[in-house]
């Protein structure tokens, strides 16, 4: 509680920080600040509930399972595990398992070794089934992509989260630096794939946000205008792996300026983006 | 399977005794759990280094990092960094080109990172840590003097894990980008060189 507090307080100094330091230095807002945010939000997301739950066992159904030194094919091969053994798979490093044998030697071994095991709990079921429906559960995913937003140049950074089988809601920021004025986007997004098994997905969104535009500083008569945004896109994803893939878009932003006035942004982006 | 076992075994059991078994048998089906490994493709670290702004002169830095590791060869990485800028080398000459002798520089990047040479490094006859060299690019932006501009980097690392959840490295980053200050819109190098450390998650 005590800690709790202190962070709540710790927080609302910085903020009061980052006013002074802004009208210090004539700064109105500053994004990167905003960047930091979300960094630190990430940050938080990234980090996994510690449980101590005792190791996964699978028994080696090929002739023998090789253990190298280090998570990569290139690391040397140092020992192996023999068909029938039981090994404890300590943990994963992208697609190597961390294993110690009943000989208590502790090495890596690739995916596709792991695979021909299997599991102790009913053995009708093997580790391909089991890492299948680790990489189904997988709800989160997080991307970043470059582009231009009306010839100037885009930044955007996304996290994602499946509801159905095909729709996905995606928060997005975004910021364009362009030669006079840094526009900074931020909003969120229903997303619709018709094929999510296909490796090759097209996609539709519809979103809806707020915007900031801040012209450079050394301008005449720079001023800031914000308003609500709203956009749709299309585009497609392609899965490079079961767990990383590329997606490009072309996306229509309308920007609500006021009343009686509307400004449209083309967007053309492309990017990375990986499940978690 | 071994419940289902017990309670065939109990009703055999039962049925050759011809009475009520002595223990009534609660038979509930397992659940079938699927077995979690803990993954640490998650790389959170900080690191602090020398950025020199083109033009500007060369200032400590400092920043953040999260990276996740797609494949034994690729990761992606996001960078927040900081550090200052300062114009009095221009001052002395009775020419200011910020509001304030030094000013805050922020810049944050996305970038794609390749583990070109994975090896190991050896520290004396018994300890072996697996390390990479590595090649790193992408885009992103910085903040400084109340203006934004676009960035583009390119850089060169090793990083070292002593253990498996723990890395140093050790990297050096040019960080383009295009800067009308002077008076000419032009391309400016940033060269930046850090010192990092890192945990897995």
């Amino acid at each position: 509680m005590r800690a709790g507090r202190e962070y709540v307080d710790g927080l609302r100094f910085s903020v009061r920080m980052g006013t002074a330091e802004g009208s210090r230095h004539a700064c109105r807002g500053n994004p990167n600040r905003l960047a930091a945010w979300c960094f630190c939000v990430l940050v938080a997301l990234a980090l996994p509930a510690f449980a101590d739950e005792p190791h996964e066992r699978v028994v080696v159904a090929d002739p023998y399972l090789e253990l190298h030194t280090g998570p990569g094919r290139a690391y040397p091969i140092f020992d192996i595990a023999e068909r029938g053994e039981r090994v404890e798979i300590l943990k994963r490093h992208t697609d190597w398992f961390k294993v110690r044998t009943a000989r208590d030697k502790e090495g890596w071994v690739s995916r596709a070794q792991m695979e021909a095991t299997l599991t102790e709990a009913g053995e009708k079921k093997t580790f391909r089934d089991v890492l299948f429906d680790d990489y189904l559960a997988r709800r989160m995913e997080f991307g970043f992509a470059f582009g231009s937003l009306n010839h100037d140049p885009l930044l955007s950074a996304y996290v994602g989260y499946r509801l159905h089988e095909n729709i996905d809601v995606e928060l997005t920021i975004a910021q364009s630096a362009g030669d006079f004025s840094t526009t900074s986007l931020f909003y969120i997004s229903l997303v619709s794939q018709p094929f999510p098994d296909s490796r090759w997905s097209p996609f539709f969104s519809l979103g809806a946000g707020r915007f900031t535009n801040t012209p450079k500083s050394t301008l005449v008569s720079a001023i800031e205008t914000r308003g609500g945004l709203a956009n749709a896109a299309i585009g497609l994803r392609y899965y490079v792996t079961r767990q990383f893939f590329l997606r490009v878009e072309a996306k229509k932003h309308v920007a609500l300026i006021d009343y009686n006035r509307t400004d449209d942004y083309t967007e053309l982006s492309a990017g990375a983006a990986f499940f978690f | 399977m071994v419940t289902v076992g017990m309670l065939a075994a109990a009703t055999a059991q039962a049925a050759e005794s011809g009475s009520e078994p002595v223990i009534p048998p609660q038979v509930d089906r397992r659940d079938v759990h699927i077995p979690k490994i803990s993954a640490n493709d998650v790389e959170i670290g900080a690191f602090v280094g020398i950025l020199s702004v083109q033009d500007f002169g060369a200032k400590p830095s400092a920043g953040l990092r999260l990276g996740y590791h797609v494949t034994e060869d690729f990761f992606l990485e996001g960078t927040y960094g900081r550090s200052t800028v300062s114009d009095q080398s221009y001052r002395r000459l009775g020419i200011a080109i910020f509001n304030s002798e030094e000013v805050p520089l922020t810049y944050y990047s996305l970038s794609v990172g390749w583990n070109l040479f994975p090896g190991e490094v050896f520290l004396g006859k018994n300890w072996a840590m697996t390390s990479a060299v590595y090649l790193v690019g992408g885009v992103g932006n910085v903040n400084f003097n109340s203006e934004n501009h676009v960035t583009y980097n390119f850089g060169i690392g090793i990083r070292v894990l002593p253990v498996d959840w723990f890395s140093m490295r050790f990297e050096m980053r040019d960080q383009m980008f295009t800067s009308d200050l002077l008076g000419k819109n032009e391309l400016k190098h940033n060269f930046e060189m850090t010192l990092g450390a890192a945990a897995y998650f």
